[in-house]
């Protein structure tokens, strides 16, 4: 059987998806995490099930909706399970009840059931079965419960469906007279979509007479478009089923109520966002970042000192020992060195993501957002971006304006990712006494330039007025240690598996580069070797930025596209085999290649490769969501030559500072 | 600061103060896509909607309708026309 995961948005269908078939998609505590369909095989069954994107209703109203009515219609599941928040069924049932109209067998779970005693709410699941005509099974996917039974229960695949009336007569008698005429499937709910004049029917040659004259017929009785009553009414059938089969108790003020008063307080709500983020920062590149990098760089150091040993001893060439120290490992440690702040941050952001927290984020920030043409929801890409910026630009498929969402996806890579962190991390812990403050301070930056970049792009590029913002607060959680680890894990483990592929593969290349001249003769001096050359056609275009015709630092900031932490690996391999040195730490030693650099240039170039072109991965995602290379390439000249006129304006002012 | 409304006295949605209850009387949002949102939420006409947060700089606001809450902008509320009744 092919089967389909459907229900609205933060209804707990990935977390259910993964327990069925033992994957581990991405799940979190914010509405809109599931942008695209993915599919399985429940476990120890031969049913294909396929987790589409939240919705809210059958008639799409953003992108990632009409994949799955477009799914639903096209690909004909033979089976539905509809999840339902048991917590708002008055809301998800209206979805159901749309379901209920296709032809297709339909489960509904109902999820959250752990959470219904602490709401007050009891709910008679025979009650509903009864009324709704299908099949009811009590779930909780958090606590994994009732699971064992919704498998067994489909397999038996023995499902009820029995036809309901929803609507009053009138509207029931044009449904079925429309729907006489109709030579499709799912009759009955087109003849629901042509009567509401939805455009995707409309278009499609199905109207006829009898639609027209239906709608005229409704629409006198109830002086109200169609669109209008049929919804009021779905709603009415609704209210009438939760009456039969839900008891209310009084309600008390939930948890969430009394944390939003502080964490939405008119004055309270600011400062301790600002507190929040600098805190992550404090933590990943302040406490921990001081102890762990000297740490890990003293370990890197030792493994290459005795690699270098032992091959000496069993008599190795120097220029294979000088491959594997100056070359691979000095590459690789480079890198790596960054691994317990980035798990820092990985724990942050994932803590932001199933708290809850995110969604306030941008619920109080929608209104400055606004003014700068973007919409509260660009936030989450924006806070999600300081992890990687692949997933972030995907997410902005919750943004319902075009424009808005165009404008997102070009600005998401300005927030420094954690690839960018260990190119920050290394430059500001050497020339500056409080590097937290200033990776601070290129944060508070790129906030800056996100915001002028938007008013720009929103005035002369992607223009229009500001659409609406319609979203959900989802109830505080406590975190779920199991989730929030494998999220941990699955990051750091993507970052490390980067190091051990692609970074080694560039160290590789560029010690082959920099050890060699044209004549392909070894142990040449650095400045005669190939790199150099190439680095010197192009140095030109960062002797403003860095004040010196430098062409180790062309091109390990060009290598940025491939990685962005290939930067400093690429610097680490370049100063190792100028200098004799692998440490990490004596990149910048006064006598080395990077000797030149001081606090003003470091800083101009720490901006230049926070704001340049993405890297690679980046650059596809980017390509995805705008669906043009036109727009994409675009975008990268834009944000490359934003990065450069600002690394410049850095430089030189600061040299003027300095001067003076 | 504007007007309280009184109870049986008609406005907008967005007039409606923290704790305020009322019923919806009309939707007049010209953006036909969003209406259709908006509907699909359960706006429609009839429902009693409570104001339940609001954002800290004023926008956007929490409401309350059918057991569950959405986040809407001041300027989308504007075009819902609503009478108090608590």
């Amino acid at each position: 059987m092919k089967i389909a995961l459907i229900g609205n948005q933060n209804s707990g269908k990935t977390s259910l998806f993964n327990l069925l078939t033992g994957s581990n998609q991405k799940i979190g505590n914010w509405p809109g995490v599931t942008v695209e369909k993915k599919s399985g095989y429940i476990k120890k069954t031969e049913h294909e099930l396929i987790d589409l994107p939240g919705i809210y209703s059958l008639s799409p109203y953003t992108n990632e909706e009409k994949i799955s009515r477009n799914f639903l219609l096209e690909e004909k599941p033979d089976l539905i399970i509809n999840i339902i928040d048991a917590t708002s069924i008055e809301r998800s049932l209206y979805l159901t009840t749309q379901l209920m109209e296709l032809d297709c067998k339909i489960i509904v779970a109902l999820n959250m059931c752990d959470l219904l005693e602490k709401k007050g709410l009891t709910i008679n699941e025979e009650v509903l079965s009864k009324q709704l005509g299908v099949d009811v099974l009590k779930i909780s996917a958090l606590k994994k419960k009732g699971i064992n039974e919704l498998v067994d229960f489909i397999n038996k695949e023995n499902f009820t469906k029995k036809s309901k009336q929803i609507y009053e007569p009138t509207i029931e008698e044009a449904i079925t007279e429309v729907s006489k005429n109709l030579k499709t499937d799912n009759k009955r709910f087109i003849s629901v979509k042509l009567l509401e004049q939805d455009e995707d029917f409309a278009n499609k040659n199905l109207n006829n007479a009898k639609v027209s004259k239906n709608i005229k017929k409704i629409e006198e009785k109830y002086s109200l478009d169609t669109e209008q009553i049929i919804a009021s009414q779905r709603y009415n059938f609704v209210e009438k089923v939760k009456k039969a089969c839900v008891i209310e108790s009084p309600k008390k003020q939930t948890i969430t109520d009394k944390l939003d008063k502080v964490f939405l307080n008119k004055w309270l709500a600011i400062p301790i966002f600002v507190g929040i983020m600098a805190l992550i920062y404090y933590l990943s590149v302040g406490i921990v970042g001081t102890y762990t990098v000297d740490l890990v760089d003293a370990g890197v150091t030792w493994v290459s000192d005795n690699v270098s040993t032992l091959l000496t001893n069993w008599g190795a060439s120097d220029w294979a020992i000088s491959l594997m120290c100056d070359g691979m490992i000095a590459g690789m440690g480079a890198v790596l060195t960054f691994v317990p702040q980035l798990i820092i941050l990985f724990i942050c952001i994932s803590l932001l993501e199933t708290t809850g927290y995110m969604s306030r984020i941008s619920f109080f920030f929608d209104k400055i957002f606004k003014k700068f043409g973007l919409s509260g929801k660009s936030l989450i890409p924006f806070i999600l971006g300081a992890g990687c910026s692949v997933p972030a630009i995907m997410t902005t498929r919750t943004i319902e304006d075009e424009n808005e969402k165009k404008a997102t996806i070009m600005l998401t890579p300005f927030i420094p990712c954690s690839a960018k962190l260990p190119i920050i991390a290394l430059f500001a812990t050497y020339f500056f006494a409080h590097s937290w403050l200033v990776t601070a301070s290129l944060y508070l930056l790129s906030i800056v330039i996100i915001i002028i970049s938007a008013i720009l792009l929103r005035k002369f590029i992607y223009k229009g007025k500001s659409n609406t913002f319609i979203s959900e607060l989802p109830e505080y959680k406590l975190p779920s240690f199991r989730y929030v680890a494998r999220d941990v894990f699955e990051k750091s483990w993507s970052f490390i598996k980067r190091a051990g592929t692609v970074i080694l593969m560039c160290s590789i290349i560029i010690w082959l580069l920099v050890s060699f001249d044209w004549t392909f003769t070894y142990g040449v001096d650095v400045n005669d070797s190939i790199l150099a050359d190439i680095g010197n056609c192009l140095a030109w275009i960062f002797y403003p930025v860095v004040g010196e015709y430098n062409w180790a630092v062309t091109v390990s900031a060009i290598q940025g596209l491939v990685a962005k932490e290939q930067v400093i690996s690429s610097m680490a391999v370049i100063a190792g085999l100028a200098e004799e040195v692998t440490e990490g730490a004596l990149i910048f030693s006064s006598t080395g290649i990077f000797g030149f650099f001081n606090p003003v240039s470091a800083y101009a170039f720490m901006v230049f490769n926070l704001f340049s072109a993405p890297c690679f991965g980046a650059i596809g995602a980017m390509h995805r969501e705008f669906g043009s290379a036109k727009k994409t390439w675009f975008a990268v000249l834009f944000q490359t030559g934003m990065a450069w006129v600002l690394a410049v304006i850095i430089n030189l002012v600061g040299s003027l500072i300095m001067l003076l | 600061m504007q007007q309280k409304l009184q109870i049986g006295e008609s406005g907008h949605l967005s007039d409606l103060i923290i704790g305020q209850k009322a019923k919806v009387m009309a939707l007049h949002n010209e953006n036909k896509a969003l209406r259709r949102r908006l509907l699909d939420m359960g706006i429609t006409k009839d429902v009693v909607i409570s104001v339940k947060k609001i954002a800290p700089m004023g926008d956007p606001v929490d409401i309350e309708l059918r057991g569950y809450e959405l986040c809407l902008r001041l300027s989308d509320m504007q075009n819902i026309d609503v009478e108090v009744i608590e």
